[in-house]
């Protein structure tokens, strides 16, 4: 399926993604922590669809509220009251930084949620292709056999289901045969490692010549320009959130919020996948 | 000079040594390797530039020895004699190799396809299985995208080239093998019995795609075949290892087993129904389209019942349904064997759990009842017995084919459900699993068998339904079928008829 990020080149929804959730993680501040949310919430939108996106809901909603009402319970500090329950006194300041964590714990996860829509194994392995050909090779080799053992162990299991003549008569002897399929596939799977070897061989696999990497995706120039933009604002907001953080305080009184350009900085970062899910709205609306 | 030149070569592995055969590659020469005895012995040919040449030989006979000591990366170790050159260089000079190419010249000059598809599949998506052959000999980045697109290009592979591997049939497998090698641009392709395991259909697409690639690029073709009869129309040259059976035509079959399918159509005309699948609907996932939609089919007690069609029909589903794997949807499936019966799988390898024939032979007997002399037994009937201290994986595809039916009929069972049990076999061990499989059905037994040989299905069943779309299009008397049948019929002449 097609989203925001996949006519780039995969560093680019890494770099976006990773940046934004490691200042998710960071920016632990009432404003910021709203906007990781929301950005976060948009990010997942447009890069996994909104029924998807309706669905983690379903259980990091609940999530954030547990996260939000336990604070107050194992941190009695704060010195806004705001009621108590027999000894147990509840301050404005410990509800709002359990807000704040449970925001950013929701926010993390629709993050990593995101990042495992964008970076199939296939966009992964051609970031990792230029760091280590080796690992490339093997872990391409080993996405291979995965599926065909699953779907061997599932044949070698239904003969011995289908077998009623020569059925188990113990239950010690049944669950034995079902882990005989482990030993079979290993076996099974040796030897065809022989005929693969051979196939490699066949090939010049370690003929000498220092191998190359076929690269599925270019680099181009558009991928350099979006991953710059992306660095660059993931970094100055980096120094706006942490001159932000420090100078914020939960407890024992909030810091007063007033208007910063951080957080218009921090907002221009996270909308780059709706700025490009728009754009590409745009144009297929304007060709009709 | 000749572009292949092989004169007076003769080829021995080293003698076995308890365990040591299970390393050795070359899986189909297992049976000849146990005594120093020679493998290929005296052999002699030539093969010009531009040829397709087809070496000829029953399974076992040393095709894929010869083969392999074409290609120096897969050249087997032992005793040889005679000398071996190609394009232009020596391989083999008076019994001694010799290193005519460098590893890198070797992997580009001489392309090498083996017989089993997916095995030789080396990376997980088919894009990438094109690159790697480049990626070793360190081809540039442009070099290879360009290669690759040709490549693709050539064999119509472009629609699933970013595809994982593992969702393409055996010949859409085997099409990206022969393409793989292809993009390293050889001279010289060998070709290892490479239709041996696919359908007839995908056999003729690869074999015409192997003319194109012959006529059409000039690249030498040499394959190994023990099915000379596929190849015909394209090959310009034919080496016979060993001479094979000279078949008989499909009239002469039929005039032989027609008191047979006399008597057994009497035998059966009072026979009552051992399986019966109803108005059966299946599919794999709720939102996955129906393999079986409305499937009825009728099995008779002991009669051999095959079910035949093009790939994706539901045959093997179908099977899966009557072995009671699979429930319908809709529908209902009666088996009134259901407690007696047995599944051989396509591949015979699923059945086996032991170390040798001996103990895979004796793995049931505890829960079926059967002694040792009934293993002595099967191990005679179907000609194992020099072979009962091998391990399963070194016999030959026929004699593992031959241990599975072993295995299973020690078990007793009434119902026997065989899925493609001719796959990759010669004609002579095809003939065996037909004699088989009908001594099976004169005891009494009941069996269904999913097959795309057409030939053996002329043979061996009593009664053919064929399968299209999910539903039976028609079940009737083999005779009948084949008879009526216009364009979906067996061979007219075949080697497999001379053997009936």
């Amino acid at each position: 399926m097609h989203h925001a990020f996949s006519s780039y080149h995969p560093a680019v929804a890494f770099a976006f993604i990773v940046s934004a959730a490691l200042l998710s993680m960071a920016a632990m501040h009432p404003v910021y922590v709203a906007l990781s949310l929301a950005g976060a919430l948009a990010a997942s939108i447009v890069l996994r669809g909104a029924r998807q996106t309706a669905r983690s809901l379903a259980w990091v909603v609940p999530m954030c509220a547990i996260m939000a009402c336990a604070n107050p319970l194992f941190s009695a500090s704060g010195s806004t009251e705001l009621f108590h329950i027999g000894g147990l006194v509840v301050y404005v300041e410990s509800v709002v930084y359990g807000l704040c964590s449970g925001g950013m714990f929701a926010a993390v996860f629709l993050w990593f949620a995101s990042y495992a829509r964008c970076m199939t194994s296939e966009n992964s392995l051609a970031l990792l292709g230029n760091i280590a050909p080796t690992v490339t090779l093997m872990a391409s080799q080993v996405l291979r056999l995965v599926p065909q053992f699953v779907s061997r162990g599932a044949s070698v299991a239904a003969v011995q289901d289908a077998a009623s003549a020569a059925a188990p008569v113990t239950k010690r002897d049944a669950a034995h045969g079902r882990f005989r399929i482990v030993s079979v596939l290993m076996e099974w799977g040796m030897e065809d490692g022989i005929c693969r070897t051979d196939a490699m061989r066949a090939r010049g696999y370690g003929c000498g010549a220092k191998r190359t990497t076929y690269k599925r995706f270019r680099f181009g120039r558009a991928d350099a320009a979006l991953t710059a933009a992306i660095v660059a604002l993931a970094a100055s907001n980096a120094g706006l959130i942490a001159a932000a953080c420090s100078a914020y305080e939960f407890y024992p009184a909030m810091t007063p919020l007033h208007m910063q350009a951080g957080y218009a900085a921090y907002a221009a970062f996270l909308a780059i996948p709706i700025v490009l899910q728009a754009k590409e709205w745009w144009q297929w609306r304007s060709l009709k | 000079m000749a572009f292949v030149e092989v004169e007076g070569y003769s080829f021995a592995y080293p003698p076995a040594e308890g365990g040591a055969t299970r390393l050795r590659a070359g899986v189909s020469d297992a049976s000849c390797a146990d005594e120093r005895a020679w493998v290929v012995r005296d052999v002699g040919f030539q093969v010009e530039e531009g040829d397709f040449c087809v070496i000829v030989g029953a399974t076992g006979c040393g095709k894929t020895t010869l083969l392999r000591s074409l290609k120096p990366e897969l050249s087997p170790v032992g005793a040889r004699e005679g000398s071996i050159r190609a394009a232009g260089r020596t391989l083999v000079e008076d019994g001694a190799v010799v290193q005519g190419f460098t590893p890198l010249e070797s992997a580009s000059t001489i392309g090498y396809v083996m017989q089993d598809p997916g095995a030789q599949i080396v990376c997980d998506t088919v894009w990438h299985e094109l690159a790697f052959g480049l990626e070793n000999l360190g081809v540039a980045q442009d070099e290879m995208r360009r290669r690759v697109a040709e490549v693709a290009h050539f064999f119509g592979i472009e629609p699933w080239v970013r595809s994982s591997v593992e969702e393409l049939s055996g010949g859409q497998q085997q099409l990206v093998n022969l393409a793989a090698v292809l993009a390293l641009r050889p001279r010289l392709l060998l070709l290892d019995e490479p239709t041996a395991q696919l359908d007839p259909n995908a056999l003729k697409r690869f074999l015409f795609m192997l003319a194109r690639v012959n006529r059409e690029l000039g690249i030498t073709v040499v394959m190994a075949t023990h099915a000379p009869e596929d190849v015909a129309a394209y090959a310009t040259r034919v080496v016979e290892l060993q001479p094979l059976g000279a078949g008989a035509s499909r009239e002469e079959a039929e005039e032989k087993i027609a008191p047979r399918r006399k008597a057994r159509r009497e035998a059966l005309a009072k026979a009552d129904v051992a399986v019966e699948v109803r108005d059966a609907f299946v599919r794999y996932d709720r939102q996955a389209p129906w393999v079986l939609r409305g499937m009825d089919v009728r099995v008779r007690r002991g009669s051999v019942h095959a079910l035949v069609g093009g790939n994706g029909c539901g045959k093997s589903t179908l099977l899966k349904l009557m072995a009671g794997i699979l429930r319908p949807q809709r529908g209902s499936v009666k088996n009134a064997l259901a407690g007696s019966q047995a599944l051989m799988p396509q591949d015979p390898k699923a059945l086996f759990v032991c170390d040798s024939v001996a103990e895979e032979l004796h793995e049931w007997s505890a829960r079926c009842g059967y002694g040792e002399d009934d293993e002595a037994e099967a191990l005679r009937r179907f000609g194992l017995a020099q072979h009962a201290s091998q391990h399963p994986y070194d016999l030959s595809g026929g004699q593992q084919q031959k241990l599975a039916f072993a295995k299973l009929l020690l078990t007793g069972a009434q119902l026997l459900f065989l899925d493609e049990p001719t796959k990759g076999l010669d004609p002579a061990s095809c003939a065996d699993a037909s004699r088989i499989v009908r001594a099976l059905a004169d005891e009494g037994r009941t069996v269904v068998v999913v097959t795309h040989d057409l030939d053996f299905a002329l043979v061996t069943a009593d009664e053919v339904s064929m399968l299209f779309d999910g539903e039976t299009a028609c079940t009737e008397p083999a005779e009948e079928f084949f008879a009526n049948n216009l364009v979906y019929r067996p061979n007219a002449h075949a080697r497999l008829f001379g053997e009936v």
